[in-house]
């Protein structure tokens, strides 16, 4: 959408079209196959038939990350890792998002003392939207957080001018990568 | 002029090819984490291979000398994710080792019957990843369902879904409820019937045994030599199991089971049809144990008097070394521990079965397809966070 | 055969440099010299009676006199299992980053070829001929080698953040850099000491729980 991204004034018109642009965005995310530890087994477990992420449209998960919308960490980013999933992150296309999954990748969970080599929170890394706790956490907080990323989606603005604060954000990580 | 002579050198090729590097990994589905294989390729026939790990070095020998004997129960549980309880159970050992305490007898039976349920749980993911990387996709969700019961078995006593953190040094951290037992033998009647689903699936799958027999034979002596040992070991016909031939817990003295082996029904003996083999008879033989056990399951205490009391102040052992091995599901794992006298070890190693498991495989891969690198690993059934612990 | 017996047996080979048994730790150990390391275990596993096919595991152990590397040998044929150990005394007037030297036994079992490379990147233990000596957990560029008890905890890892306090690598200011951190001193963990309701033992332990009614 390019060229049309956040110029448009923020009427109604423009309102309803976000809405519906939004609505098919949030309906089909499409997570990537990444597992790193303890955490990817219980996001296999939600892939798997007793939870069943494809409810949601999230249940295919790419191979790619140039095929996916969105990334979920699921287990402790050490300094040899942390070089690939920026990697990772920077392959995928627009609109992308990151679920850290984990006490690890939510801020050092067990390792935040005496982890040589463990980088405290995937966040220092690559912008995180949704953070889900527990080691690991519960499938069902997986997919709370998978439904809060949703709704998240849901009301982005597409072509409407974004607020302030969204603007800043993205130009900052934008001037980085 | 160069070029072209090139190509007519040798009349039999006419396809001019060139080495190939190719990066197996860190993020790949079929490596079982975050392995990574720089693999050169000749077409597709692999000519050399080199692993290359430590995508999920979590430090654990580091916090293993900084924290104390009971606090570091929770770190072995992130070693073998998917054999929490086996990797407790070890660590358990050791530590009692080191004190010269023993568990109650209900503690060493219960701990047996959830070492063994585990077992089924860690197996059932190898089956089920197995059949993802080969192709098939409907064991997974087969095997996952299964799990689930096993999981929620599990999670009754201990309060977890994964990392349970149950059993600790002294015992049991504490009882399982009365419907408990019923449910483990309701479990054991229900998997039975399953089992046999998953042999139609995938065991004697023509697809499948095309796939895997006949590839990446392991001989005996290369399984001595770089160290391999559980399903890998058992697959190439070497019938060696620690709980039958070393038992470490005193219930195995007592239950009966085989120790099943590769017997090269499809292909070479210690092909990967027969390590997959192995696994899926092996989680036979489990059930028979807990259906034993469950049988057998004395009453009484789950934790000694004399740990309750120790608990009060973090444990000192005196100073020595201890070194203790257990059959997990992936091999033996081995807890190397040498105390001075303080609340925690100076040194704390663990020989993790999957990093030797691993080890083979840079002689395993040359002379192979690209396809089957991927059925060679997933056979070997690594678990990345033992590998690089 | 047991642990004696084994030793009886070594003794008999005639090779220097075989210490005594210490039968009274728990795993039972036999101190070996380095110079003869290679033809003792060349010997525990060629021989049909000893019969040792496979090095179970490698460890070396930093104590305050210097190294052991200890090597657990395990029969599968013979059901029995041996402990072996070198020890390397740290000479006088040597620095904390000297790096011991034994020979390197992947020649004799190619198990040891990657618990050699990890003892190498972990603490620091060099394994003399070996056939691939490099690091094999952490990446190459890393420095030190973290089990060592003097090891110093980075900061950073080239430009990835180590610290829990650390500003994310997308919210920084290109004019305005992160000041490099102070360094720490040996030994200092990454984050704040623990609290005084901390149940670390460096916190001086935890407080005696109250007796409960009831309890022997």
């Amino acid at each position: 959408m390019g060229l049309l991204n956040n110029t448009l004034p923020d009427n109604k018109l423009v309102g309803a079209v976000d809405t519906a642009v939004g609505w098919g965005r949030k309906s089909s995310v499409w997570p990537m196959t990444f597992g790193i530890a303890c955490c990817a087994i219980e996001m296999m477990a939600v892939f798997a038939a007793t939870f069943d992420l494809d409810r949601f449209g999230a249940g295919i998960p790419r191979a790619t990350p140039r095929q996916s919308d969105l990334i979920i960490v699921p287990g402790t980013v050490n300094a040899k890792m942390a070089v690939r999933v920026r990697r990772l992150y920077d392959q995928m296309a627009e609109p992308r998002y990151v679920i850290a999954m984990g006490a690890c990748v939510c801020g050092g969970g067990p390792y935040v003392k005496w982890g040589y080599n463990t980088v405290k929170g995937v966040h220092k890394i690559i912008p995180v939207d949704i953070f889900v706790p527990g080691c690991p956490p519960r499938p069902e907080a997986l997919m709370d957080g998978i439904l809060k990323l949703r709704e998240k989606i849901g009301r982005e603005a597409v072509f409407a001018r974004r607020n302030e604060a969204n603007t800043q954000m993205n130009a900052k990580y934008d001037a980085v990568s | 002029m160069e070029a072209l002579e090139m190509y007519t050198v040798d009349d039999r090729s006419d396809v001019y090819t060139e080495e190939l590097k190719l990066n197996l990994g860190p993020q790949h589905p079929s490596t079982h984490g975050v392995l990574r294989v720089e693999l050169s390729m000749d077409g597709e026939i692999i000519t050399a291979s080199r692993c290359d790990i430590g995508y999920l070095h979590r430090c654990a020998e580091k916090i293993g000398e900084n924290v104390t004997y009971l606090q570091y129960t929770p770190y072995t549980d992130r070693m073998d994710y998917l054999a929490s309880m086996n990797n407790n159970l070890a660590w358990s050992l050791t530590v009692e080792k080191l004190l010269g305490v023993e568990a109650p007898e209900r503690a060493q039976w219960l701990r047996m019957i959830c070492a063994e349920l585990n077992r089924i749980a860690s197996h059932l993911i190898a089956f089920g990843t197995y059949g993802i990387d080969i192709g098939a996709n409907t064991p997974f969700f087969y095997a996952f369902r299964e799990r689930e019961s096993i999981m929620a078995l599990l999670e009754r006593p201990s309060g977890a879904r994964m990392l349970y953190n149950y059993i600790q040094p002294g015992g049991l951290r504490r009882d399982v409820d009365e419907n408990w037992v019923t449910d483990v033998l309701a479990f054991c009647d229900d998997f039975e019937k399953r089992w046999a689903e998953y042999n139609t699936l995938l065991s004697n799958n023509r697809i499948f045994i095309g796939r895997t027999a006949n590839i990446g034979v392991i001989p005996q002596d290369v399984v001595y030599a770089c160290g391999a040992t559980g399903p890998v070991m058992r697959g190439s016909g070497i019938k060696w199991d620690l709980r039958r031939d070393v038992p470490y817990l005193k219930p195995y003295e007592e239950v009966d089971f085989d120790v099943p082996v590769g017997e090269g029904t499809h292909g070479t003996l210690g092909d990967c049809w027969d390590r997959y083999w192995v696994r899926m008879r092996e989680m036979m033989e489990s059930i028979r144990i807990i259906r034993q056990g469950c049988a057998a399951l004395p009453g009484g205490e789950v934790m000694e008097k004399v740990m309750k009391k120790m608990y009060k102040t973090p444990l000192t052992p005196e100073a020595g070394e201890a070194y203790m091995r257990c059959e997990n599901p992936r091999g033996e794992l081995g807890f190397y521990v040498v105390a001075e006298g303080g609340t925690s070890p100076i040194r704390c190693r663990a020989r993790a079965p999957s990093f030797c498991n691993l080890s083979l495989l840079d002689s395993l891969l040359p002379g192979t397809m690209i396809a089957d690198a991927v059925a060679i690993i997933g056979s070997l059934d690594i678990v990345l966070g033992e590998v690089d612990r | 055969m047991n642990e004696q017996q084994l030793h009886d047996k070594l003794r008999a080979t005639g090779l220097g440099g075989i210490g005594e048994l210490e039968s009274s730790a728990r795993d039972p150990f036999v101190v070996v010299e380095a110079s003869v390391l290679l033809e003792v275990m060349a010997f525990l596993r060629d021989d049909s009676e000893t019969a040792m096919e496979m090095l179970h595991n490698v460890t070396a152990v930093q104590r305050e006199t210097g190294f052991d590397v200890v090597y657990h040998l395990c029969s599968y044929s013979r059901h029995h299992s041996l402990t072996l150990k070198v020890i390397v005394a740290q000479p006088e007037g040597e620095a904390g980053d000297w790096e011991p030297a034994v020979p390197s036994v992947a020649s004799v079992y190619p198990s040891a070829n990657w618990h050699e490379r990890e003892q190498w990147d972990l603490l620091g233990v060099r394994f003399n001929d070996h056939p691939d000596f490099r690091r094999i957990i952490l990446p190459e560029e890393w420095i030190g080698h973290p089990l060592r008890k003097d090891y110093v905890y980075p900061s950073t890892f080239g430009e990835i953040p180590l610290e829990l306090d650390a500003i994310p690598l997308y919210e920084r200011d290109e004019n305005d850099p992160p000041k490099p951190s102070e360094p720490r001193p040996a030994g200092t963990p990454l984050t704040q000491p623990p609290s005084e309701y901390s149940t670390r033992p460096d916190a001086g332990g935890r407080a005696p729980a109250p007796e409960k009614k009831g309890e022997s």
